[in-house]
């Protein structure tokens, strides 16, 4: 009798046990899809922050909330234009995502097709302090229009950067000029990166400044320079000149590593990866300069966000420009961010050892260094974009040697 | 008895109507289906085709815009490579195929066949943008095969040809599509009545002659299965051109989604639409060559 009724006991104790972890499973897996933790329940709610998978600082947004009450909900967001366009345009981004942080220089067809708005830099207290913006951003340098359209300002720098090359300096001795990658002494050694507004720019980058073409503007061509830039790239391909176009982050790494060239267009992140891996691989000063460029952080138009909404986006936007955001930005990513960050990365040892202080202060100097040498500003939607496409498919279907 | 014979009649009558409205309704289903995924999305991509951009959007026009840019650039010349490339894979993978398909199905014991087919599916676990990644380790000039012919002797620089070029994509996309046509194959080979095959091996045929008048033609679904397997798979492909073929080396699949990047929807419509359009040019050549119905392994008589 005794087993029976604890026989009953436990599967009825069982039951009760499997339906309660089933609701909580439940429960859980719904608020997490809803992008909400069981912890933050009682936060006045979340702001949806698309970015590309440079913004995250490790998943830790709790500074912020403290400081405003408010959560973030940080979702993975395609770079190209027309991923970020059709999201928002056709996939009704406009009203689930309440900030944007993507490679800036977007604001003309994010602007004309109504998808983000203006910013209040009144609204911003970090905005003011930020040396940066005034440095390199500012209204009427070139600069302004990863951040700016006819005027107004759109979009929140989150990162600056200066691009230029990778070698492997054991194989190629010092390099510092573009010119590397069109000496025939690397023929078949290098790589370039599949993006006209990179791999283009930097081309038109190099004729400009060493006469070789006429090319007004590297930034922003003219159909005709376009085709001055392409036509030179065909020619040196059907030398035999590149051994690979490049497309992911991974595979330009595996190309250092691997020594399948010396001479690769390509990211400084890239070149770090690579050494991390044991290769001794350089990162160019180019005397041409640099290809620069920054990321912005866009607030999306959404006519129907309540004010405390709106309010805890520019709230975000203040964070992202503070120092803590900034330093923990460029020691996980590489990235110059804010004026603050080095500064803070040394003074909070409890939150940055001397190691990572350090190396935020190596990467801020190093490429506000990029940033004073200059170069040309890379556009992500020139005037002639299309020409652009067209003229980089012809470079890909031409043959090589 | 008139009574019961007309009332037998009405029976009868209902029965057909009920039996004929379950066989419409049956038929409606896949013809929705067909419709609904196949049809409406192509019409649509055709319509687009000829609408006009304005701006970042596109309106209603007809305008043959997008087709002359396509058949004017050197889109163009991706669309002939990419039926160049697809044939040669295709054929390729079916001569490597084929022989294995055959051991398997009428040279090897069940359950050796059985493990070795299994194996075939073993590339399928790898993720398959690794999968072709690999192949570009391998490859490389630094990578084992090269590594292996210097160590043998057999040449005494890399050889760059193995990476980056024709070779690189052909190895990857026969790697990638050829498991794909041993398994219609197999089933195709391993259906034959071998008494047929006895019989003419009975009557004195040479075996190369039964295997040309016998199994090849009682084969002959399989092979078209394959080939369609082999051919649509690489026609379309957009991974293997971009990881293995190194310079800008492009399939359709990647040049229509580099006029999307620009936001060309125009253009990249033309593209698709041309596309379907060989493609099913190319079922009309098979119909016409072959009979559709034997890719469904219907058995029929062949013109020959």
């Amino acid at each position: 009798m005794m087993n029976e009724w604890s026989g009953h006991f436990r599967r009825r104790d069982l039951i009760r046990m499997v339906a309660a972890g089933a609701a909580g499973a439940g429960v859980a897996s719904a608020s997490r899809s809803l992008g909400f933790g069981l912890a933050e329940a009682a936060m006045k709610g979340t702001v949806n922050f698309a970015d590309i998978g440079v913004g995250d600082p490790g998943g830790d947004w709790s500074k912020f909330t403290q400081a405003t009450g408010w959560g973030v909900n940080l979702v993975a967001f395609g770079n190209a234009p027309s991923q970020i366009l059709n999201v928002l345009v056709s996939g009704g981004g406009t009203q689930v995502y309440d900030i944007a942080n993507i490679v800036g220089g977007m604001q003309k067809p994010l602007v004309e097709n109504n998808l983000i708005e203006a910013i209040d830099t009144s609204r911003l207290p970090n905005w003011r302090g930020d040396t940066y913006i005034h440095d390199f951003l500012a209204p009427g340098t070139p600069g302004f229009e990863f951040i700016g359209y006819k005027e107004k300002v759109y979009g929140v720098p989150t990162v600056l950067q200066g691009d230029s090359f990778g070698y492997l300096p054991d194989v190629t001795g010092h390099l510092d000029s573009y010119e590397a990658l069109f000496n025939p002494k690397w023929k078949g050694y290098v790589a370039l990166e599949d993006n006209f507004t990179t791999a283009g720019q930097k081309t038109a980058l190099y004729l400009a400044k060493n006469n070789l073409a006429s090319i007004k503007n590297p930034a922003d061509m003219t159909p005709s320079e376009i085709k001055t830039v392409v036509d030179f790239l065909i020619e040196k391909k059907k030398e035999g000149q590149f051994r690979v176009i490049w497309t992911s982050f991974e595979q330009a790494v595996d190309l250092l590593v691997r020594r399948e060239v010396y001479v690769m267009d390509c990211w400084e992140p890239m070149v770090f990866v690579a050494r991390k891996k044991g290769v001794n691989a350089e990162y160019a000063r180019p005397r041409e300069g640099y290809l620069l460029w920054a990321m912005a952080a866009y607030i999306v138009k959404n006519p129907k966000r309540p004010p405390e909404r709106e309010a805890a986006a520019y709230g975000l936007l203040d964070f992202i420009l503070g120092p803590w955001y900034g330093a923990k930005i460029t020691l996980l990513r590489g990235y110059m961010t804010n004026p603050g960050a080095a500064a803070y990365a040394k003074s909070h040892p409890s939150e940055f050892n001397a190691q990572d202080a350090a190396e935020v202060t190596r990467i801020t100097d190093n490429v506000r260094s990029k940033f004073q040498l200059g170069g040309t500003w890379q556009d992500r939607w020139p005037t002639h974009v299309n020409d652009y496409e067209a003229e980089w498919a012809r470079f890909k279907a031409a043959p090589s040697k | 008895m008139g009574a019961v014979q007309s009332s037998s009649e009405q029976v009868s009558g209902r029965g057909v109507a009920v039996s004929n409205a379950i066989r419409y309704g049956a038929l409606a289903i896949p013809l929705l289906f067909v419709v609904v995924f196949f049809v409406t999305p192509l019409a649509l991509t055709i319509a687009v085709s000829f609408w006009e951009r304005a701006g970042f959007w596109i309106r209603p026009a007809f305008t043959v815009q997008a087709y002359a840019e396509f058949f004017a650039g050197p889109r163009f010349f991706v669309l002939k490579r990419s039926l160049i490339v697809a044939g040669l894979v295709t054929a390729l993978g079916l001569a490597l195929a084929y022989p294995i398909a055959y051991v398997l199905a009428l040279h090897t014991r069940a359950r050796v066949s059985r493990v070795v087919l299994l194996l075939f599916t073993v590339p399928f676990v790898v993720n398959y943008i690794i999968r072709t990644f690999s192949w570009e380790y391998l490859l490389g000039r630094t990578g084992p095969v090269n590594q292996a012919l210097l160590g043998a002797g057999v040449i005494h620089h890399p050889l760059d040809w193995l990476l980056f070029t024709d070779v690189s994509v052909m190895i990857g996309l026969v790697a990638s599509y050829m498991p794909f046509m041993i398994y219609p194959l197999w089933v195709s080979l391993a259906g034959i009545d071998r008494r047929l095959i006895e019989a003419s091996w009975m009557l004195g045929a040479a075996p190369a002659w039964t295997f040309l008048r016998i199994t090849l033609p009682l084969s002959m679904p399989g092979v078209f299965a394959a080939i369609i397997f082999g051919f649509v798979g690489s026609f379309g492909e957009s991974a293997v051109p971009i990881i293995l073929g190194g310079l800008g080396y492009q399939l359709m699949g990647n040049t229509i989604t580099s006029a999307l990047d620009v936001l060309n929807y125009p253009l990249a419509a033309a593209m698709s639409s041309v596309v379907v359009v060989v493609m099913l040019a190319f079922l009309a050549c098979w119909y016409l060559v072959f009979d559709v119905r034997s890719f469904l392994g219907k058995i029929v008589r062949w013109s020959a």
